[in-house]
């Protein structure tokens, strides 16, 4: 190089040019086993493509790229899970604010609403995964630490009560705070939703959920085709892309088309309601008016929308 | 160059506050932004239904089949001919008939609820009023008033269907459907399997994949 | 490639400030990219172990985060564990800098260098332990203000990724800097680097604030919702950074011509010595508190320290740590840390170690266990968490060995001209020209 015309007495050093030669080699060699070490990358299923990888956030696509995008997914679903599925996109209603209450003097800790939800929300089948966790707990108080969410006994077993914990919906949500690439958001209707093709998998939500709401998609799910729910939408139960967060979203395809949640109509007891926050005429506002409702960790100023209760 | 540091420190801010300026303003407008959904007009109301409780028409005999099962038979065919003994407060006694029947149910005898002469069709008040098998709840909430209230506020008892009756009807149990009149008490269930995580404590495997 | 050179004695350079900064680049890249043998087994081991990590991770983008032992209840582990050690590490390298220039300590000033190299090393590393932890690595681009969405200012997330990368450019421009004047065989004009050194020991404390915000700011895991975290944060990266750094020094003398003065490491000595009983101070009241008051708040902490529920996964970390930070404290007091080479050395591994498990294992795994809703779910790594962590720690010793080995031949050309003027001595004929200097484990 011209710069470095300083003549220095190594420029006639033999040894300069081996060395050299050695530097290339080993550089060639250090390439080529990068890319061999980087070889499983190219295994990576045809669902990393560039219109996912291109695709924007969903509150920025016009109906017109939604349309698209729906499109695609359902086509990924096709080919996928060997499955015909629609995609729906059903937005928030007019003057709603969804509400759950819990009657825990009712709930006899069956985990049918687990079962539904695992059922209704295309949920891996190996892990059993559902946003619903049931907690058997010891009467006399709520203390978790007593609680058992692992029960395998007919119940309701003597001197236990049941606690079904699920997304609780808060009006100041942790993990939307959280978030740090707005990849989930409260929606008008009170609901937090995630948009899967825009988190990027830190789990940093997780963390910052204090009901354990939120679940991690570890690898791809796997359900066979005869058990996919083909009804889905594009932010609640369609089946989810490997690695990213998923999460209870009050089965928002059906509620905001007035259906009752799958978990509400699977409990055998009717221990669940679910509605209208802002009618005053709903049966949640009715419950939250004349029973004694209490939400879970209110010190932590959270504001959940899911409220529990005991009959007198 | 005559820049001084102190200058340069002055617009390396001055872009950075702008730049936290611009998203900020960003990000509170993205906020902003909303979808409303197209306003619907709702003339009419989709009905709640209530299920219709189960007539009962056959009852277990003291004899048994050839497998061991037990005979049922109609109920015309005793309650035809001979009439009951209002005196019974049980099953107990009833050695040849209603010999499937565990009633637990409070310090109720059979005609609390049944009424002598209508005998599995029709039921009577506490009042003495004949009330026919539909209107049963009715029987159920002269007692149980709460229980009731909820269950007229939606608060008891299972639904499928609309929460929104703008949208679509909803169908209700019926205090039958999950209570057995004669043995009211909910019955032992056995759970759905739990949660299945790699890691949770009952489970042996520790290991994944 | 060009030839190996030893960074040319200043000769005048007449071009443009970027060409003949592109000048500089291209031969230090060829002057840290040559050595002894030792150097270049170092380097190939090095490499190795980040190419068995490298290939540990494309695993992991192939088959998801399965691969790890991570689960729902555990959600985050050894990857941010160690990110959260290497944030600590970059913060406490430039800890060396408040000595030097805010106290006017002349003696220090040769090593601030050393302490940036370790911190740039460090951001690497930690910047790296997050990108592995991402469940969609694709979607990286998601992130970039502008482009992405950037969930700023409320997410601590987005406020640890801009101090982070700040901190990064902030030292590059330090180091990079420092090192071109003396190169061009000009002296450093203060005017653009102190401010930028100033700047950085804020920023070396935002970092490490800003990281233990993004624990002890989720209000549902007792265990990190403490104010004491970012101070503990703080005082445990004063010990680990000057640690490494002493190391670092080390190092460099017994392998390079750079030589120090032994006043510098003594400084750090007792910087050490004061953060870490600050450090210990902080972390019995910490258990004062969750013990003393009971109550589920302190289940973590029984589980860490005890165990609970027949599950004791942490409790001989913790200990270990325990141990390792009260044996290597002790040890710094002794008189020998400040005369006898080994005592120091041991002692900074001591208290390495003993951080690492502290910050890490210690403290990211805990605030999950218990989980939110009290179930306890253990959490040992995966072999593919060790691999990439250990892929991770070899790229940023590889990235500090090239950083060091520069600062290396650049600082020692530079000093020994100065010493040899200074005793009138003709040197001898550019001294390392044969023996580069080369620095090794």
């Amino acid at each position: 190089m011209s710069d470095s015309n300083a003549s220095l007495p190594i420029i006639d050093n033999p040894g300069v040019n081996r060395r050299r030669f050695l530097k290339t080699a080993g550089a060639t060699l250090g390439l080529a086993a990068w890319a061999a070490a980087m070889k499983p990358l190219l295994d990576l299923t045809p669902e990393v493509n560039a219109d996912e990888f291109l695709q924007k956030h969903y509150r920025e696509l016009t109906p017109e790229q939604k349309a698209v995008v729906f499109k695609r997914l359902e086509e990924e679903a096709k080919a996928e899970y060997d499955v015909d599925v629609t995609i729906s996109d059903p937005p928030p209603m007019e003057n709603v604010l969804f509400g759950y209450a819990l009657n825990l003097s009712v709930c006899i800790g069956c985990r049918k609403c687990a079962e539904a939800c695992h059922i209704e929300n295309n949920h891996d089948r190996a892990s059993n995964n559902s946003y619903i966790c049931v907690f058997e707990m010891e009467k006399g108080g709520i203390d978790f630490e007593k609680g058992n969410a692992t029960y395998d006994h007919p119940v309701p077993a003597p001197g236990k009560y049941y606690m079904p914990v699920q997304c609780q919906q808060c009006e100041n949500a942790p993990c939307v705070t959280a978030c740090p690439i707005e990849a989930t958001w409260k929606e008008k209707d009170g609901i937090v939703v995630v948009d899967y093709n825009w988190c990027i998998g830190c789990r940093y939500c997780e963390a910052a959920c204090p009901y354990h709401a939120r679940r991690f998609n570890w690898e791809k799910p796997e359900i066979p085709a005869e058990e996919v729910n083909p009804d889905q939408s594009y932010l609640s139960n369609r089946i989810r892309p490997q690695g990213v967060m998923e999460k209870c979203t009050f089965c928002l395809h059906r509620t905001r088309e007035g259906r009752l949640p799958a978990c509400l109509e699977a409990c055998p007891t009717g221990a669940r309601v679910f509605g209208n926050l802002l009618d005053p005429d709903s049966e949640i506002r009715w419950v939250i008016e004349n029973k004694r409702t209490f939400v879970l960790k209110e010190e932590l100023g959270t504001k959940p929308r899911f409220f529990y209760y005991f009959d007198e | 160059m005559k820049i001084s540091a102190g200058k340069m420190l002055f617009f390396v801010g001055l872009i950075i506050i702008s730049a936290i300026a611009a998203q900020m303003y960003a990000s509170v407008k993205q906020r902003e932004r909303i979808v409303s959904p197209p306003q619907a007009e709702y003339s009419t109301l989709f009905p709640v239904k209530i299920n219709a409780p189960k007539p009962l028409a056959e009852i277990a005999t003291d004899q048994k089949d050839a497998k061991g099962n037990a005979i049922l038979v109609s109920c015309q065919s005793c309650h035809s001919v001979r009439s009951p003994n209002p005196q019974n407060g049980s099953a107990g006694p009833l050695i040849s008939f209603h010999q499937d029947l565990d009633f637990v149910h409070g310090k109720l005898v059979c005609i609390s609820c049944h009424n002598p002469e209508g005998y599995y069709a029709d039921f009577r008040l506490a009042s003495g009023e004949s009330i026919n098998p539909e209107n049963v709840m009715t029987l159920c909430a002269q007692c149980h008033g709460p229980q009731f209230r909820d269950y007229q506020n939606g608060s008891h008892g299972g639904m499928t269907g609309h929460w929104d009756l703008r949208k679509g009807p909803r169908q209700r149990n019926h205090c039958v459907d999950c209570h057995d009149p004669h043995k009211p008490a909910f019955p032992l269930f056995r759970p759905v399997a739990g949660p299945n995580d790699r890691f949770t404590p009952h489970q042996t495997k520790g290991t994944h994949e | 490639m060009v030839e190996a050179q030893i960074p040319s004695p200043p000769a005048p350079q007449k071009n443009s400030a970027v060409l003949s900064y592109l000048g500089f680049l291209r031969r230090a890249t060829g002057v840290a990219t040559d050595g002894e043998w030792y150097f270049y087994v170092w380097m190939i081991v090095l490499s190795g172990i980040a190419l068995v990590g490298a290939n540990a991770w494309a695993q992991q983008v192939r088959d998801g985060m399965i691969v790890t032992n991570m689960s729902d209840h555990v959600s985050w582990g050894l990857y941010i564990a160690n990110f959260t050690f290497c944030v600590g590490l970059a913060a406490g390298g430039v800890m060396m800098v408040i000595p030097a220039y805010l106290y006017d300590d002349e003696e220090m000033h040769q090593v601030v260098i050393i302490g940036e190299a370790v911190a740039i090393a460090a951001i690497l590393m930690s910047t790296l332990s997050v990108v592995v932890d991402l469940g969609r690595p694709d979607r990286f681009w998601h992130l970039i203000p502008g482009i992405g969405k950037f969930n700023w200012p409320l997410s601590m997330l987005t406020w640890d990724i801009i101090v982070l990368n700040g901190y990064l450019l902030i030292n590059l421009h330090i180091v990079g800097y420092l090192l071109y004047m003396r190169y061009l065989g000009r002296k450093p004009n203060p005017k653009w680097y102190i401010p930028f050194v100033f700047l950085s020991i804020f920023w070396a404390i935002s970092i490490h604030t800003i990281t233990a915000f993004l624990y002890c700011g989720l209000g549902g895991r007792p265990f990190w919702n403490t104010a004491l975290l970012a101070p503990r944060f703080l005082a445990s990266a004063f010990v680990s950074g000057p640690a490494f750094i002493i190391l670092s020094m080390r190092v460099m003398r017994l392998l390079t011509d750079f030589h120090f003065s032994p006043k510098p490491a003594n400084t750090l000595i007792r910087i050490i010595r004061v953060s870490m009983c600050v450090n210990l101070l902080m972390l019995f009241s910490e258990v004062f508190t969750l013990f003393y008051t009971g109550g589920s708040h302190a289940s973590s902490a029984q589980y860490l320290f005890f165990g609970s529920h027949g599950a004791n996964g942490l409790v001989p970390w913790m200990w270990a740590s325990i141990v390792l930070n009260i044996v290597g404290a002790i040890l710094f007091f002794t008189p020998a840390a400040l005369r006898r080479e080994n005592t120091r050395i041991v002692a900074c591994l001591f208290c390495i170690v003993g951080i690492w498990i502290e910050k890490g294992m210690g403290l990211i795994i805990p605030g999950f266990i218990p989980s939110t809703l009290h179930e306890v779910v253990e959490y040992s790594p995966s072999l593919i968490e060790w691999k990439v962590t250990a892929g991770i720690w070899a790229f940023g010793l590889l990235i500090l060995t090239l950083i060091l080995k520069l600062i290396a031949s650049v600082f020692s050309y530079d000093l020994s001209r100065k010493i040899s003027m200074k005793q009138n001595v003709v040197p001898e004929e550019t001294p390392a020209t044969t023996s580069m200097p080369v620095e090794t484990t």
